[in-house]
């Protein structure tokens, strides 16, 4: 028996035991199929979440500039950033490694969706979905980095299957002329008017992109302050045009789908397009997606505060500690109790805090001078924090009592930002102690801080990106945003079409520069509803917006109308370094050491080696070469 | 005979009749019609008491017999035959008789000597004097000297070179086992486990520690070259009791129950002590102008003071039970018996619980065949390990429970961060309502066949079989606001998952064992065998469950999302084929050699490369047994042994030569299902080239007795090569892939092992004191030699050239920053005094200066293995008592402690919540040695406080001390038929010494979490390293155990 079994085991097992056959996940060649192709666009999708909302992402685009420096939590991430002398984002910590690690893996599957479904003979306008992708991850990785490779390993944008560890920058002028335009005036030729699917993009999504690269190209070919480039190329175009060239189609394709918008429009009033219940209105062209109806699709958790790399957290790093404000529970002595309540459940004005990232006073001084005409004041920021406590069932005050024991009721101001110091606060926290820098006025129940007198600690919040939360469900408010992350909006349009005239393109009628910056301003002139206020306010200040316009539009108006629109969106640093205005923009601010005190200056020491962000160690480290190889690998001023 | 093989026909079928025929063909008719002798007399022990049920048989098996009460027996045998007489626990004697009647009187030797214990060495046993690689043994009675859930606990610091290490202290966890250190990076370090001679497939908590007879542990690669590649990290062989041949039936009952305790409460602060905390770093905000700071939230007041882990940890139990029954007779033997094992922690409702059965049976059929079986069978039950101490330990000592009517609260705020408020009678209370349970029941069988080769005297063909399977049931529910601290109504959540285990090996062995002309001994195996691993597992979970009596069990019923996520669903298959020959052969017993070869091949690596065959030899030379060492009257046991060899890993997972697609969900939009889709991307490419990574290794080894062996011991040095390691390849971004799995890098253990035994007080009569100790020594060097071509330092996976494999990789800690210490203002632009001053190890200017700040390029690369560890037993007798102690050991390396460092957020030092009580910097109390409260941070944490948490790791521990009575040879166990009776106390975890951590905290050092468990945030400690962090806690405990034997 035993030598027949044993004869029988020995026979046939062999060769079959050593086989294998994977039944619990895809190989690469999934790809090949139809079903690979869709679900590789999908992850295109997907890898924005990567990008967009990332907190340190985040960080890299804004801290340093005119809008974000470092807050009172901030760690070294933060503080570097700032190049205000507490060190210099480098290859180790610059955190603009969240870009170059997440955009390759894009580049490549859609390359890879490129080749196989060309193969395929897979739709055109799907196809086109790709082609986007590679040119918009092409787009923010040239202007970051300068000159990035366009072979992966396997030939100059083609698919790579291949575990090399060699790479080889391409130029700047390289990475525009052979993949960002082709690609994405293919797209624009094959993608269709309206998306396939909710947020997917179209011709008008590719055409907003196309013109700021043509813009940010003509910049680049003309350097009027002589930025470096690397790797070294010289600042004529391939194809022999000029930054003129580039400007006037900058100018062509933004009024083209100004022209043709699609299913794209401004939305009525400013407030209307940042406000949380009106997300993906049709005012945004591409955002990186969430939902709080699904984890799992959202790859966020939104039931706890732990979901991984994909979630969007970016307003926790500008948002200061609100949440330690008290007020007291006796009318007659000061008995100090919480006043607010960390609960999603509060809004859109109470984000979780991190308070990592802090406005410089500039931004209210300067930027956002007009509070009064101008609704983007009121619908960027969270100026006035009111009394949440209530949010929390085992709280049965329905009433408080803050600054002066004066009362306070649910939802009542506790802490208001005022716009200018009226002088006389008291900041000793000595008889109604606040439990933050804020001090308080007579006769006000509510603390107070001057906008001009802010601190690194407090601060008003970022309340476009708020957090905000449709169902009842939860009320932690350590889960991250379940909001989508706006990306590209048809009003940059209007704007990018502005600035190609302001660079000598010549203008269509009724479409010069200023017209082009009124349609923003009339729109910013309208309210519906005052964040600060809580209340409706129906009012329309937009002849004294657009009387305000200068009659000539410069690069420096352009810059801060672009602030006063896209605030605190990621955009900043991009459009400072595209139009070299870094230094004067962001070259000192001024911010007060405690709230109260007279501002001091920051200076940044901001080198023009710093226009070119360092290529990250982990891709320095994981090359093969020797030292010199990657010594020459990296932009020039990193060691 | 014949009455025999009826039996068995009429039992069996055609495969039966079928070894009927061979056993008719091959059945010599030699036994049959010589002349018998009478043979009667008594056999007694070397104390000279009668030993009854001696086994009394004749060599070639025609009679037996056992002695009865009295010692005597009486057999009919051949004449000039021999007898062999053997019993439990005494060396087996051989008689021969003559040609008459004749009256014997037998004294059989109790086994002590160490010289003729045999060992198992895989596919064999030796007799430890012949073996020539490295093995340590442990019998299964010293082993359950420590009590405990499973063989791992019970191992620690009880064999040299066999590193057993707590990563949990939840009751039922096993423990992560290193033979001689750590040879890969990514791929498995765990060793191979035998259980009766097949590969266990299961867990080590499946395995019940009474069921153990004795555990070898091969060490080195010309001891575990026969289990080729799967024995690349050892091989720990595990023999579960077997009915002796010829035994009369034993019943014998082992049970121990006691009470435990938390060894000691994580050192949080008192309700004074935080409000001083507080108070401090509002005074460092106030002196320095940073710096949030932390009033009281509306729960708490500067007067209150409660002890949130005093509510939480209730007392208790460990309870253990085992049956056995076994019999033999000439021709079978069996042994049955059953377990139950009950740990409940100090955690409420967290509890393991196992029930095991098992089977053993051996039977001979004629002449030539000869059957078995064995079976263990285990059923597992573990709950409330979603019982966390979070809540206990970040809670505010002065927020009370209670509110003002004296009810619990839901949750209490510590300033802005809010904790459930949980007490032991609470967590009982919604027992039904959260939960977190699995099951597991496995079913481990062996059954062999063997047949002697007839006409070869000593060839033997043997057939192994192993079918095993084990399946795990998860489930979780968490009910309705049942944890949220704030919100009643938060949504329920559910969740299980399954899992199944199928693994069969067969093995084909010819083994030929034979001695030549009295001295030539040699013993030949050859071995086909294959295996393969089946294994297949899901997962899903639900939020919003309508009604809480649902539980887990229907999640169908879900209102909300849910998720059946594609990561948690899993399949492999994997398979392994092998053919083996070896050769032992020893002259005189002076010189041994064993030689092995071994072909594997492996179904998870690339085409092509699936195959590997690997030598190893060593040899042995018993200096002892030469002439010119005849005189030597103290020395009476030297041996000399060497050998090398060479073993494989393949332990990669299935599949990692095909590179794969991950998922990357999204949503397009928020209107339900429609929106939702799942996106693929390239998460690891294919390696078309990936094989085997193996080891080389050298291993000395010298085994002495002295003293008539009153003195044994051993010392060992060994070198391992291991090249070819499968490394996860991390891709630069520029390829847009992120890894591949491939055969990179080098790394080196060599090592150093001692262990020692002693009988130091020896008595001459029964009663009389005695006195025994061992002790066990050992020290591992490990080293990276190489990592992806060139590249010297992988600072994200803390891998460095030149040092070991685990390391700490972090700023060094040199005290704080004092007033009037220079260049603060350089080294830490915004730092403050009383901050943690960390090395810096950049340049200085001319005038002495240094040219920059600290950063990252001051981390240093911090030692984590210990320098020596080991371990030492020692036990006293008297008039039947019985006192022992366990105790083990490490010396040196460095303890990660989470709760200190900054990853477990339980010491900000800001007052934010509960702190660990430090002693801290303050403008009095310079010489504090945790930096300032409220100074500056780095995040949320004090700046370096990653630094705070290292500590050397050395202690001494005294694992159990016990003292028994055995009550021995009394009228009264006679009469109700005891054969055995002991009594039994024990301590465990008594007290710890020589830790410098336990001195600073209180706390057990020994670790009790991976780096990546049981803190607030992960990612800054490998996960691969073992740490102290926020798990259960450790526990103390008394138990009264009995061991009877009937």
């Amino acid at each position: 028996m035993i030598t027949v079994l044993a004869t029988l085991f020995a026979v046939t097992g062999c060769e079959r035991i050593l086989d294998e056959v994977p039944r619990d996940r895809f190989e690469p060649g999934f790809f090949k199929t139809e079903e690979g192709i869709i679900g590789g666009l999908t992850g295109l999708y997907a890898n924005l979440r990567r990008i967009y909302g990332q907190p340190y992402y985040y960080n890299a685009t804004e801290t340093g500039t005119d809008e974000y420096t470092y807050g009172a939590q901030a760690d070294g991430n933060f503080r570097m950033a700032d190049l205000s002398g507490l060190g210099i984002p480098d290859a180790q910590n610059s955190r603009w490694d969240v870009l170059w690690n997440a955009a390759y893996s894009a580049i490549n599957s859609a390359s890879g969706i490129i080749t196989n479904g060309t193969e395929a003979e897979m739709p055109a306008d799907l196809i086109a979905e790709a082609r986007f992708f590679r040119a918009f991850d092409y787009f923010l990785l040239v202007q970051t980095f300068g000159g990035v490779p366009l072979d992966l390993g396997g030939g100059v944008l083609e698919f790579n299957m291949a575990p090399t560890l060699k790479s080889v920058r391409n130029t700047v002028p390289e990475v525009y002329t052979l993949a960002v335009f082709p690609d994405l005036l293919q797209a624009i030729a094959d993608l269709p008017e309206n998306p396939r699917l909710i947020g997917g993009v179209t011709k008008n999504v590719a055409r907003l992109t196309l013109a700021k690269a043509y813009l940010t190209y003509g910049w680049w070919l003309e350097n009027p302050n002589s930025i470096p480039t690397y790797p070294e190329a010289s600042r004529t175009d391939p194809d022999g045009r000029d930054a003129q060239w580039y400007f006037q189609q900058a100018y062509d394709v933004a009024t083209t789908a100004i022209d043709n918008p699609g299913p794209y429009a401004l939305q009525p009033t400013f407030y209307d397009v940042n406000f949380a219940e009106n997300d993906r209105n049709n005012e945004i062209m591409l955002w990186a997606d969430h939902t709080e109806n699904s984890a799992y699709y959202s790859e966020s958790n939104v039931t706890g505060w732990d979901g991984g790399d994909a979630q969007n957290q970016a307003v926790w790093m500008v948002t200061s500690y609100f949440h330690t404000l008290k007020a007291s529970n006796s009318p007659s002595s000061w008995t100090a109790v919480d006043a607010m309540f960390r609960t999603v459940q509060a809004g859109q004005s109470y984000s979780r805090m991190w308070a990592r990232m802090a406005p410089p006073i500039g931004v209210f001084t300067h930027t956002f001078a007009d509070k009064a005409n101008d609704s983007r004041f009121d619908g960027t920021f969270t100026s006035v924090y009111r009394g949440t406590w209530h949010y929390n069932p085992s709280r049965t005050e329905t009433e408080l009592y803050g600054a002066n024991l004066l009362p306070i009721g649910e939802n009542e101001p506790v802490l208001t930002f005022l716009p200018s110091d009226p002088g006389s606060i008291d900041y000793s926290n000595s008889t109604y102690n606040s439990g933050t820098q804020a001090g308080y006025l007579p006769g006000r129940a509510d603390y107070v801080v001057p906008l001009d007198k802010i601190s690194r600690e407090i601060y008003p919040g970022l309340w476009k990106l708020g957090t905000y939360r449709k169902s009842s469900d939860y009320n932690d408010d350590k889960i991250a945003s379940s909001r989508p992350y706006n990306i590209l909006k048809f009003s940059e349009l209007y704007f990018v079409a502005a600035e190609a005239v302001v660079k000598g393109a010549a203008p269509q009628a009724g479409k010069t520069a200023r017209d082009l910056i009124n349609v923003i301003r009339e729109r910013a002139g309208k309210w519906r509803f005052s964040v600060a206020g809580n209340t409706e306010k129906i009012e329309d200040n937009s002849a004294a917006m657009i009387a305000a316009t200068p009659a000539a539009i410069d690069i420096n108006y352009i810059l801060d109308e672009r602030s006063r629109e896209f605030f605190g969106e990621g955009y900043r640093w991009h459009d400072l370094a595209r139009t070299q205005k870094w230094e004067e923009y962001g070259g000192s601010y001024l911010i007060s050491e405690k709230a109260g005190n007279i501002p001091v200056t920051v200076n940044r020491q901001l080198d023009k080696y710093l226009y070119l962000r360092p290529i990250p160690q982990g891709q320095l480290d994981r090359m093969d070469g020797e030292g010199d190889f990657k010594k020459a690998y990296q932009n020039p001023g990193y060691n | 005979m014949i009455i025999y093989k009826t039996r068995i026909a009429a039992v069996g079928g055609k495969l039966v009749g079928f070894c009927l025929l061979l056993l008719l063909i091959f059945h010599s008719p030699l036994a049959v019609g010589q002349t018998g002798v009478r043979i009667s007399g008594t056999v007694s022990g070397d104390d000279g008491v009668p030993l009854s049920g001696v086994s009394i048989r004749t060599s070639d098996g025609s009679a037996s017999t056992s002695t009865d009460n009295d010692g005597q027996f009486m057999i009919q045998a051949p004449a000039n035959s021999a007898l062999v007489i053997s019993y439990l626990g005494y060396t087996t004697q051989e008689i021969t008789v003559g040609g008459s009647d004749q009256q014997l009187t037998v004294t059989l030797q109790t086994e002590a000597s160490t010289l003729d214990e045999v060992v198992v060495v895989g596919y064999g046993t030796q007799r430890k004097e012949a073996v020539t690689g490295s093995v340590a043994s442990i019998s299964g009675d010293v082993m359950r000297e420590v009590p405990s859930a499973n063989i791992t606990q019970a191992l620690q610091g009880r064999l040299p070179g066999v590193q057993m290490t707590q990563t949990s202290t939840r009751p039922g966890a096993g423990m992560q086992i290193r033979i001689r250190g750590t040879r890969s990076l990514t791929a498995s370090n765990d060793p191979l486990l035998v259980l009766d001679g097949i590969p266990f497939a299961g867990s080590i908590n499946d395995i019940d520690p009474n069921s153990i007879k004795s555990i070898d542990i091969l060490k080195d690669a010309s001891a575990t070259a026969i289990y080729g590649s799967r024995g690349a990290n050892g091989v720990i062989l595990v023999t579960t009791h077997r009915g002796q041949k010829g035994q009369e039936a034993r019943i014998s009952y082992n049970a121990f129950d006691g009470v435990k305790n938390a060894f000691s409460k994580f050192p949080m602060m008192n309700g004074p002590q935080f409000a001083r905390l507080r108070a401090e770093a509002l005074r460092t905000a106030e002196e320095l102008g940073r710096g949030a700071t932390y009033p009281n939230s509306s729960d708490e007041s500067d007067d209150v003071n409660t002890d949130w882990q005093d509510l939480l940890y209730q007392t208790g139990r460990t309870m253990s039970h085992d049956l056995n029954v076994s019999k033999g007779s000439e021709k079978g033997n069996y042994s049955i018996g059953m377990g139950y094992f009950n740990d409940k922690g100090v955690m409420p409702t967290n509890a393991y619980s196992r029930i095991s059965l098992r089977a053993a049976v051996d039977q001979e059929a004629g002449k030539y065949f000869r059957f078995g079986l064995t079976s263990n069978s285990s059923y597992g039950f573990t709950e409330g390990n979603q019982v966390g101490v979070g809540d206990a330990l970040g809670s505010s000592p002065l927020a009370s429970p209670y509110d003002t009517d004296g009810n619990l609260k839901r949750a209490t705020f510590a300033s802005q961060d809010v904790y459930k408020v949980w007490t032991k009678e609470t967590i009982r209370d919604v027992r039904d309502l959260w939960l977190s349970e699995t099951k597991t029941l496995g079913s481990y069988n062996n059954i062999y066949g063997e047949v002697k080769v007839p006409g070869v005297e000593g060839l033997q063909y043997r057939l192994n079989l192993g079918l095993n399977v084990r399946q795990t049931a998860g489930g979780s529910f968490t009910g309705i606001g049942v944890t949220n601290p704030t919100d009643p109504n938060a949504p329920s959540g559910a969740s299980i998952n399954h899992s199944l285990t199928t693994n069969w090996a067969i093995e084909n062995l010819l083994t030929y064992d034979r001695t030549f002309a009295g001295k030539h001994s040699v013993n030949v195996v050859a071995l086909y065998s294959a295996q393969e691993n089946r294994y297949n597992s899901s997962a899903i979970s639900a939020i919003d469950i309508p009604a809480d009596h649902f539980q887990y069990y229907n999640l169908g019923f879900a209102e909300g999302e849910v998720t059946i996520n594609p990561a948690d669903q899993g399949y492999s298959k994997s398979g392994l084929v092998s053919w083996m020959g070896r050769v032992m052969y020893a002259y005189d017993d002076r010189y041994m050699l064993s030689a092995t070869l071994r072909s594997d091949a492996s179904s998870v690596l690339a085409p092509g490369h699936k195959w590997h065959t690997y030598p190893a030899i060593s040899a042995g030379w018993n200096i002892a047994n030469e002439s010119f060492m005849a005189n030597n009257a103290w020395l009476n046991q030297l041996k000399l042994r060497v050998g090398y060899g060479e073993t494989s890993n393949q332990a990669v997972g299935p599949y990692a030569t095909l590179g794969r697609l991950n998922t990357r969900p999204y949503n397009f939009g928020d209107v339900g299902e429609d929106s939702y889709a799942i996106g693929y991307y390239i998460s690891e490419l294919p390696n078309q080239n990936l094989g085997w990574e193996y080891t080389e290794t050298w291993n000395f080894g010298l085994d002495f007795g002295l003293l008539g062996n009153r003195l044994t011991g051993t010392i060992e040095y060994y070198k391992q090569h291991t090249k070819d390691i499968l490394l996860r390849v991390d891709l630069p971004s520029t390829t847009g892939v992120g890894s591949y799995v491939s055969n990179i890098g080098e790394t080196e253990n060599k090592g150093l092992e001692f262990s020692l035994n002693g009988v130091l007080v020896e008595s001459d009569e029964p009663g009389g004191f005695t006195w025994e100790a061992g002790i066990n020594l050992y020290a591992n060097r490990n080293k990276l030699l190489a990592l992806t071509s060139g590249q010297e330092r992988n600072e994200g996976n803390w891998w460095f050239v030149g040092h070991p494999i685990n390391v700490i990789f972090d700023y060094e800690k040199d005290g704080l920053w004092q007033e009037g210490d220079p260049y603060l203002d350089i080294l830490e632009p915004g730092g403050n005094v009383g901050m943690i001053k960390v090395k810096y190890t950049g340049e200085f200017n001319a005038d002495g200066t240094p040219v920059r700040e600290i950063g990252a390029d001051d981390r240093q690369i911090l030692k984590f293995d210990p320098n020596f560890e080991g371990g030492f037993n020692t036990r006293f007798g008297y008039k039947g008592f019985d006192l022992g102690l366990v105790a083990t050991f490490k010396n040196g390396g460095r303890l990660i402690s989470a709760l200190y460092g900054g990853t477990s957020y339980l010491n900000l030092l800001s007052g934010r919540h509960n702190n660990v009580n430090v002693d801290y910097w303050t403008p009095e109390n310079r010489n504090g040695s945790y930096p300032r409260p409220g100074g500056i941070t780095a995040g949320d944490n004090p700046k370096y406080a990653n630094t705070l948490g290292y500590f050397d790791a050395s202690y001494l521990k005294v694992r159990t001390i016990t003292l028994g009575y055995n009550f021995d040879g009394r009228q009264w166990m006679d009469r109700i038929g005891v054969n055995q009776l002991r009594l039994y106390v024990t301590a465990q975890n008594p007290f710890v010494l020589f830790s410098p951590y336990h001195k600073e905290s209180g706390m057990d050092p020994e670790t009790n979490s991976y780096g990546d468990q049981n803190q607030a945030v992960t990612g800054q400690i490998q996960s691969r390293l073992p740490i102290v962090a926020s798990n259960a806690p450790s526990t103390r405990s008394y138990l009264i155990g009995v061991n009877l034997t009937f």
